[in-house]
This record gives C-alpha cells, structure tokens and sequence, in this order.
C-alpha cells in the first residue's frame, strides 16, 4: 500500500478524471478528500466509492480564494494533515475566438483553472513545507502545450498553470515537496461532453468533429481515458516520485511535440 | 497481484544501476525478466543477488554489437515464449571530448552504444510485438537528451538522437497497443558514472568527479542526483497495461532541471 497514511485532497474529485485519481489513491492506501460544487454528486461519489471512513467530500466552489481556504480547512480539520494535493478542477465556459471573447469568460476561466491551483498551492504549501513532505499535482491539458482556436480561454489558463508550476518547482526544491503537472489529451468526461459543445462551435465544428479532430492529432488515434491519468498520479504521488518535479507529464497518445 | 503479472521483459545493459533497478521492478511487480550486459561475471553476481529463480535469466552480449543487440529479443522469446516490454537501456561513452578533440573512434563508439543499439533492439522487438499486437518500449535517453553540455557531444547528440526515433516509432505503432516512450533521468550515481565520470570531468572543463555531479545538481531544482528507483518506477508504469494511452512521451526523471 504505497499511499497508506497519506492524506489527498482532489478539488473536481466527485466525476472524470478528479475521481479516477480518488479512486486510484484510495486503492494504494490513502485518505481522500474529494471536491465538488454539488452535493448531490457528492453523495453519490460517496455512495459509489464505497471507502467508509477514508473518503470524505467537501461541497465548495474552488473560484474563489474563500472557497478554496474552506476545502483546504475541511480536510485539514477532518485528517489533521494534507500530503497531496490534486488541483484538478477546471473547465471553461464563453469560449469564442480572441476577436469577439468578452472579459468575463476569460476572468471565469482563469479563476476556476489558475486562479484556483494558485491558491490551493499557496495554502497547501504552508502545510507541506514546515513537515518536510508533500506531492502537489495539478491537471494541466495537452492544451498547456498547445493551442487550439477558439478556446484560448482554456488554452491560456493551462499554459499559465504549466509556468507556475516550474516556477515554484525551483522555489521548493529542497524541501521534499514536488509539484507536477499532468497534461491529458481528450477524455470524454461528464465536464467534456457538459462543455465540449460549445467549445466546438467556437472552432466551427460539431462536438463529434472536435472529438475526432483530438484523436487524429494522437498516435493511437483515439481519446485518452481517466484511469490512465490516474496511474501516472499515483506514481507522482508516491515516494519514488522524490525526484520527479517541474515536470510536463503528457499522457495524450503521442499527441504534443514536446 | 503484481502490476505485471505474465509479462515478459527484456533490458539491455542491466546487471548493475538504472537496468538493474528497472529488472528488480519489474521482478517484484511479476514479470519474467532477461537482464543482459557484457561480463558473465557480472551477470552470473547479478543473477545470484537478485534472486529471481526461474523468472530470471541472463543474457550475454554487448548492446553494441548488431547480433547481440537483436540476440537479446530471440533469447527472451526462446526463454519465455514471448516478449511484452522491451527496454532499451545499455548506453555510455568512454573517452568524450569537445568536438574539436573528438576522435573518431569515441564518435563511432557513442554512436553506435547510444543510438545504433537502440534502433536495432527496437526493430527487432517491433518485428515480434507488431503481429501481436501488444508491447511496450522504453528507451532510456537523459536529461542530455533535450539540453546539451560541453565535452559531451557525442552522448547529447545520440540521446537528443532516440527521441526523434522513439517519437517516430510511436507514430507507427500507435494504433497496434504498442507505445515506445523514453525516460530521460537527470545525473545519477551509478557504476559507469563513477567509472567514466572523471575522465568526462576533464573534457567537460570541470575539476574532478565530485565538481561534475555537484555541476549537474545544481543544476536541478532539487540539488541532489536522481535515484535509480526513481527512474524504474517510471519504468513500472510505462510497461502496464493501464499506460496504454501515453506514447510518444520524453518522461523526466530529472529533479526539475529541464524548461521543457
């Protein structure tokens, strides 16, 4: 059990790819609190995960600095510690090409995929770095490599996740903590199908036409599923990932260039 | 349980250090594994500290020999009817210089070990894995392999070299459940470090052995050399099944020393 006694938090953790990591953590022998703005599909992660004690959800909006302080304070008062942090919620909505983008998608976006790592980061570390230990994961996108048109809102936010996390590699080298970034390719995730649409359109496409537009960009010609980000999370995760940080990891199929 | 229950993996150049962890690895999680190197000596030690009992057999051969290179996949097979993962991992220099100084020999020899070993060990793994329709290949390049050193020409340019292979390979495979992937560690202590280390100090302008690691350290953003067990848990992942979605990828192991 390579993650027994280890405390998680994934933020988004209830569906997709957040709860795929929950899951896996909580096979290798970890408490997770996991993350999500209802608590209805809180329950029901809950009912589906089935891991008693050592599951616990918190009902909070990760867009603001409050909302996620109140995560981080509920698994710390819950768990008395946090090992691992996940930054794994995220999304876009208002997505149109630069020319007609209004602020307020772009502000949205960046709050609920940058704006929200930098803040759970931020407080996560003042736990970890005074212990000595901690993994600090964020789920970044093939698109923090990338660029598509039409969803520069996303597009940027990942970047921007992508050079905080370098940056604050070098800041926390030594101090036993990591922070990594794992950059998917396309999965068709409740948040995909829920948002895909409109992001297709905004690219001129139908949503199944943006599905196979990711697909033919990859080696293997087909979208990437959860648990395959989730294998490469716990690995990140576990005491073998020490030397592991600042790093890009892709699992998108063969899809970026770098 | 292990993680590699039934499968069959190969590892050039793996007696002692990174191949060597990778085997112990790959052994605990369940495979059957052919280690390989050039000293029978070597291997007969490694095969008795392992402990491995008839999930483990040893190859002898030189990773820059043609015949043994392509010997190592037809052992395996013959050994254990099949082979799933193949790792790529024999490599090294022996007298680099600056370019100015390289003789043609340490080109042809770097060339050959680091590159040439790769593409013949993959070619011949792809011919028995492409009709199965399943396998994993894992080179390991380095740090070296996306940056660039002086003194080191040779080893930056063959690691810089296998990435373009592999991300090729990857390309070709990518719909048959076969991925080809490298790790790219950043320095680490190993045996053949320790052996060539100070004569590549001098090429490379820097004082002595201790003066190139602490100049590689430094470099990172965790100020001390990787661990060989850091890069097979990589290893580990790469060959299961659940990886079958990440290919063509330059994975670091390198402590945050490399922009990209």
């Amino acid at each position: 059990m390579e993650l027994q006694g280890r405390v998680a938090v994934i933020t988004g953790g209830t569906r997709g790819i957040g709860r795929a990591i929950a899951e896996g953590f909580l096979a290798d022998g970890a408490s997770v609190v996991i993350n999500g703005r209802s608590a209805e599909k809180g329950a029901q992660a809950l009912n589906e995960m089935n891991g008693g004690d050592r599951v616990h959800f918190v009902q909070g909006d990760v867009k603001s600095r409050e909302g996620c302080q109140a995560i981080i304070d509920a698994a710390i008062a819950k768990y008395g510690k946090i090992d691992i942090m996940v930054n794994n919620a995220g999304g876009a909505t208002g997505h149109a090409p630069v020319i007609d983008l209004e602020d307020w998608a772009m502000e949205d976006s960046l709050k609920w995929n940058f704006w929200s790592t930098f803040w759970c980061t931020q407080m996560v570390l003042r736990d970890m770095v005074p212990r000595g230990w901690g993994r600090i994961i964020n789920v970044s996108s093939l698109e923090g490599k990338h660029g598509k048109p039409g969803v520069s809102i996303y597009v940027t936010a990942k970047h921007a996740i992508n050079g905080f996390t370098k940056s604050c590699a070098q800041e926390i080298g030594t101090t036993g903590v990591t922070i990594n970034c794992i950059c998917p390719g396309a999965i068709e995730t409740d948040i995909m199908r829920d948002e895909g649409p409109a992001a297709a359109a905004s690219m001129g496409l139908t949503y199944q036409g943006l599905l196979d537009w990711f697909a033919s960009e990859a080696a293997i010609k087909r979208l990437n599923t959860c648990d395959e980000v989730a294998a490469v999370a716990s690995l990140l995760a576990s005491e073998a990932g020490a030397g592991i940080t600042g790093s890009m990891i892709s699992v998108d199929g063969g899809t970026a260039a770098y | 349980m292990g993680k590699l229950d039934g499968k069959v993996a190969a590892i050039t150049g793996s007696t002692r250090s990174i191949g060597r962890a990778i085997a112990e690895a790959y052994l605990r999680e369940g495979a059957q594994v052919v280690i390989n190197g050039r000293s029978a000596e070597k291997g007969a030690t490694a095969m008795k500290e392992m402990g491995g009992g008839p999930n483990l057999a040893f190859f002898a051969g030189d990773a820059r020999n043609q015949k043994d290179c392509e010997g190592i996949v037809d052992f395996a097979i013959e050994k254990f009817g099949k082979l799933d993962i193949m790792v790529l991992n024999s490599g090294g220099v022996e007298n680099t210089a600056p370019v100015a100084m390289m003789t043609d020999e340490e080109w042809m020899l770097e060339v050959t070990w680091n590159l040439h070993s790769v593409f013949w060990g993959m070619r011949k793994a792809l011919q028995h894995m492409i009709p199965r329709e399943a396998g994993r290949i894992i080179v390991t390049s380095s740090v070296e392999g996306k940056l660039g050193k002086p003194g080191i020409p040779g080893y930056a340019a063959t690691k810089h070299a296998v990435l373009g292979l592999m991300k090729s390979a990857a390309r070709e495979v990518g719909t048959l459940n076969i991925t080809v992937n490298a790790i790219l560690p950043g320095i680490i202590e190993t045996d053949i470090v320790r052996d060539t280390g100070p004569s590549s100090a001098i090429a490379m302008g820097v004082a002595g052995y201790d003066e190139l690691i602490a100049m590689f350290c430094a470099e990172s953003a965790i100020k001390r050399p990787n661990k060989v067990e850091e890069v097979a848990a990589v290893a580990v992942l790469l060959a299961r099944d659940v990886a079958a979605g990440i290919t063509g990828t330059s994975f670091p192991v390198d402590g945050g020393t490399m922009p990209y």
